[in-house]
């Protein structure tokens, strides 16, 4: 995919219409011509930051299939048999939907963190949410998401309106802060409409009305970016995306976010963050076995994931991505075949610079290890991410992203 | 020039807001449409907010009997003619059917029960002359949150037992309808907790959500208790679907809730009393007002305003007209004009509200689907904490742009071809001399005020193709109205309220 020089002629002509010059397509504006494809990628990786939302039961996901009856007994319904787990290393397999992510996983560029996760205590999905998005557990007051305060910290600058991404109607709760995100639902949907003979009138008197040339405002600023942003995502939309490799995405919200990061990242328009969300992990009763619920939202998380890493497959030795979810499940299942909410969870990390393999301390579900009767959290979330922001995304500033916390790394990731 | 008390006012609203944020993101916040000799700035502030949109019939209303007044006659909501929706429902009966015969309805066709609902929900909000009445079905609705994929015909009683029944009642009563209420027994899960396996959500989201706020003084072990308190708890189907009390599935050995012993084998009376303690606990008082008081001043919900209305709440026990009285009589309110973001639902439905009576609707799925481009279709939310209530959740570049398209599009349906509905331009905007006129007309028509002068003459100049304000003819104003609406409803002037 190439940025045509027309399109550079035509957003440069939208920012004549509005008045205000240059100053309204940014710097990152000529760079698209230069370097279309951005495969000779920057000092930096792209991260792609999955929320699972409503607490992965991520002890069917990545089956601890070895500890025997104290998985199995707690869970007589729903416990995921020997016979049908896919073997990693001899004690935990993946859960059957998860098949795709074997060959990301033999590929030596999956890491998976078990038994991590954010140490507050809270079962509530909403304090744990907010929590772990804020990267601050427990905090109330602080309004700003972590993925923000690292954008915010950078030692770089990038004022690219692609710069952090929330796919979605909503951005996350992570990208809120002062480095406005852009929300998006569809590429090929964003575009201005109205009467094409009064459009460059249209587009004039909204952006005066905006005041968009001195944005003082969230609103302002907001309506300056619809702006330098409709013009480019319309010439990505041109033409049919086809993704490399024979790449199939799951025909599904999560599969359609990841397609479109996908082609945000070829196109190379200064994305450096991608927040996606996969929502329906909250599964209080019949979530099933091997089949079911958990077995179709867990398909649709590993066939995406596997499709993304496909498609990008000359691009990953740049691109990282993290799953998380606000908390784990219980071990012992409910009388309704489900599961209540828990503490401990398994973390994914894809990537050409993933350190494969299982990394756990594993605390064991014997009866004493366990947390109120959840698994225990013996990886801090912001272990995993904090390694990733120091070794993928050059950001040191680890003390504002994640404040009155010391990060260990724990090896689960390579240094560029 | 003398200054006059509404002047001042919103003087002290800008500044007393930007200290608050000043230190964080910079909002206007406070672009407030300029009073008029017609209507004062406070009463235009008081109806935004007791509206989904000021209309023509709203200001001659509370111009003709003040603010006060036009308060008491909002609360008393059953007093009120609404021969719009009788007519609607009249002519909809779907939505009031008995349980059985939705049902069965939603067996043959699931899709003409759910499109029935929702567009039920959007025409009552845009149309009913019960405004106050419908904003609060709205907060209650986020507040008792339940989304309606999964229990159709369930959360259709929701709505009509609990939240629109008891919209401008006593909180106690919505709280134990609410529990009661077969969709939340389903949606929260105590339909399937049981004495063995007592299943928490509901016990967790009844005190975090619906009545003592997170921070309301509970701890893990409440949440355990309560949950077993209310074991048995249920549903009983081929019954109506009504709730029902199953002893057999009730824990009825002793509990310990909010420091107080329940004693063994007391059965449903254990929950009753639980609902109570929670309805009638401080911390409720305090946690649902703060959310009433956000809901209608601002993202900032001042303290004393919070704390106020948590005390006239403990005085009425409970008593939401009281307590919303208190709340739109106040000076803290009168403060706040401007400080609020049109929620999606909100834009859309004021359209509709701005185009009334002249507007036809053809298409009821037009409706709705608008409603979910912009992000926030009735019912469409899932997690228990209802729709987010502050601004920062709602602006994106994307639903900016959502919103300019929908605000672009909808007065495009003076044209025959178009389907989804037919506005009868020419008698919503009266005939005029001049392009400043008929931007005036627009104006008051959309925003119930006057644009800024310096707006105003831009929109003029679009009308004139730059010719200043002068005369036009009726073929020009046919070609340049439907955009010039537009404008005004993707102006910044309308997002704000």
């Amino acid at each position: 995919m190439t940025i045509s020089r027309r399109t550079l002629l035509k957003t440069a002509g939208a920012a004549a219409v509005v008045g205000v010059g240059q100053t309204l397509f940014p710097s990152w504006m000529p760079k698209l011509v230069f370097s279309p494809t951005a495969k000779a990628q920057a000092e930096r990786d792209v991260l792609v930051a999955i929320f699972q939302r409503g607490g992965m039961d991520g002890l069917n996901a990545v089956v601890p299939y070895a500890e025997g009856a104290f998985y199995y007994d707690r869970r007589p319904t729903i416990a995921i048999s020997e016979r049908e787990v896919i073997d990693l290393d001899g004690f935990f397999g993946l859960h059957p939907a998860l098949a795709s992510l074997k060959d990301v996983y033999d590929a030596g560029a999956l890491s998976i963190i078990h038994a991590a996760g954010s140490p507050d205590p809270s079962r509530s999905h909403f304090d744990a949410m907010a929590y772990m998005e804020k990267g601050i557990p427990g905090d109330k007051v602080t309004a700003t998401g972590w993925i923000s305060r690292h954008l915010q910290s950078a030692a770089w600058e990038n004022d690219s309106p692609f710069r952090a991404v929330g796919i979605g109607t909503m951005v996350q709760s992570s990208l809120r802060g002062p480095v406005s995100a852009l929300s998006l639902r569809s590429i090929a949907d964003f575009h201005l409409q109205g009467r094409e003979d009064h459009l460059a009138t249209i587009q004039q008197t909204i952006a005066r009305m905006y005041q968009i040339d001195a944005p003082n405002d969230l609103l302002q600023a907001q309506a300056r970016n619809v702006f330098s942003t409709v013009d480019l995502l319309q010439a990505l939309s041109g033409s049919e995306y086809q993704p490399a490799n024979g790449a199939v995405y799951p025909d599904s919200d999560f599969g359609m976010g990841m397609k479109q990061i996908a082609l945000l990242i070829k196109a190379g328009v200064g994305l450096e963050v991608a927040c996606v969300d996969i929502g329906g992990w909250d599964t209080h009763e019949y979530q099933g076995g091997s089949d079911g619920e958990l077995a179709n939202l867990l398909r649709d998380l590993g066939d995406g994931l596997a499709a993304f890493y496909t498609d990008l497959a000359d691009y990953m030795h740049g691109v990282t991505v993290v799953s998380m979810s606000e908390f784990g499940r219980r071990v012992t299942e409910n009388a309704s075949q489900g599961t209540d909410h828990g503490h401990g969870n398994v973390m994914f990390v894809m990537g050409g610079g993933a350190v494969g393999g299982i990394h756990t301390d594993w605390p064991t579900l014997a009866p004493e290890a366990l947390d109120e009767g959840d698994l225990e959290i013996t990886t801090d979330y912001r272990d995993v991410l904090g390694e990733i922001l120091i070794k993928r995304l050059g950001n040191n500033a680890l003390d504002q992203i994640f404040p009155a916390y010391s990060v260990n790394t724990r090896g689960i990731i390579n240094e560029r | 020039m003398p200054m006059r008390r509404s002047d001042f006012l919103k003087l002290g609203s800008i500044s007393a807001f930007s200290l608050i944020l000043a230190s964080k993101v910079h909002w206007s916040g406070a672009r407030v449409v300029n009073a008029t000799q017609s209507l004062s700035s406070d009463r235009l502030h008081v109806l935004n907010r007791m509206t989904w949109g000021v209309t023509r019939v709203d200001i001659d209303r509370i111009n003709a009997l003040g603010i006060e007044c036009y308060i008491d006659w909002a609360l008393d909501a059953d007093s009120i003619p609404d021969p719009l929706v009788e007519q609607f429902v009249a002519e909809h009966p779907l939505y009031w059917q008995p349980y059985e015969e939705l049902q069965a309805l939603a067996r043959e066709d699931y899709g003409v029960v759910y499109t029935a609902a929702l567009y039920h929900r959007c025409f009552c909000a845009a149309y009913s002359e019960k405004q106050l009445y419908e904003v609060m079905v709205e907060f209650w609705t986020d507040h008792f949150n339940i989304p309606i994929e999964d229990y159709l015909v369930d959360k259709i009683m929701d709505d009509r037992e609990v939240i629109r029944r008891h919209a401008l009642g006593k909180f106690r009563d919505l709280l134990f309808a609410s529990a009661q209420s077969p969709a939340m027994l389903y949606y929260l899960d105590n339909a399937y907790s049981y004495k063995d396996h007592p299943n928490e959500n509901y016990a967790r989201e009844v005190m975090e959500l619906h009545t003592l706020g997170v921070d309301g003084g509970y701890t893990e072990q409440d949440v355990r208790e309560l949950a077993r308190i209310l074991t048995g708890w249920g549903v009983r189907d081929g019954f109506n679907n009504r709730f029902y009390f199953d002893s057999h599935n009730h824990d009825s050995h002793e509990k310990v809730f909010l420091g107080r012993v329940f004693p063994a084998g007391r059965g449903i009376e254990e929950g009753l009393e639980a609902l109570d303690m929670l309805a009638t606990h401080p911390s409720t008082a305090n946690y649902v007002c703060s959310k009433l008081v956000r809901r209608f001043t601002g993202d900032v919900p001042p303290q004393t305003l919070v704390e106020s209305a948590a005390q006239v709440w403990q005085q009425t026990e409970g008593d939401i007209k009281q307590v919303l009285r208190h709340i739109l009589l106040s000076a803290e309110f009168m403060l706040t004009a401007g400080q609020k973001f049109k929620r999606p639902l909100h834009f859309e439905v004021n359209i509709l509200r701005a185009f009334a009576p002249h507007f036809e609707i053809y298409d009821e799925n037009w409706i709705i689907w608008n409603t979910e481009a912009l992000g926030q279709m009735p019912w469409g939310w899932h997690p228990p904490n209802g729709y987010p209530d502050v601004t920062a959740a709602w602006i994106s570049t994307g639903t900016l742009l959502e919103r300019w398209n929908l605000g672009m599009g909808m007065p495009q349906a003076v044209e025959d071809w178009w389907d989804g509905g037919r506005l009868d331009m020419d008698a919503l905007i009266p005939q005029v001399n001049t392009a400043g006129e008929l931007v005036d007309h627009v104006a008051k028509q959309m925003l119930g005020g006057d644009l800024p002068a310096a707006d105003r003459e831009m929109l003029i100049n679009f009308v004139t193709d730059n010719a200043g304000d002068q005369p036009i003819s009726y073929e020009q104003r046919l070609d340049r109205i439907q955009t010039l609406m537009g404008m005004v409803f993707n102006s910044p002037y309308f997002q704000w309220y």
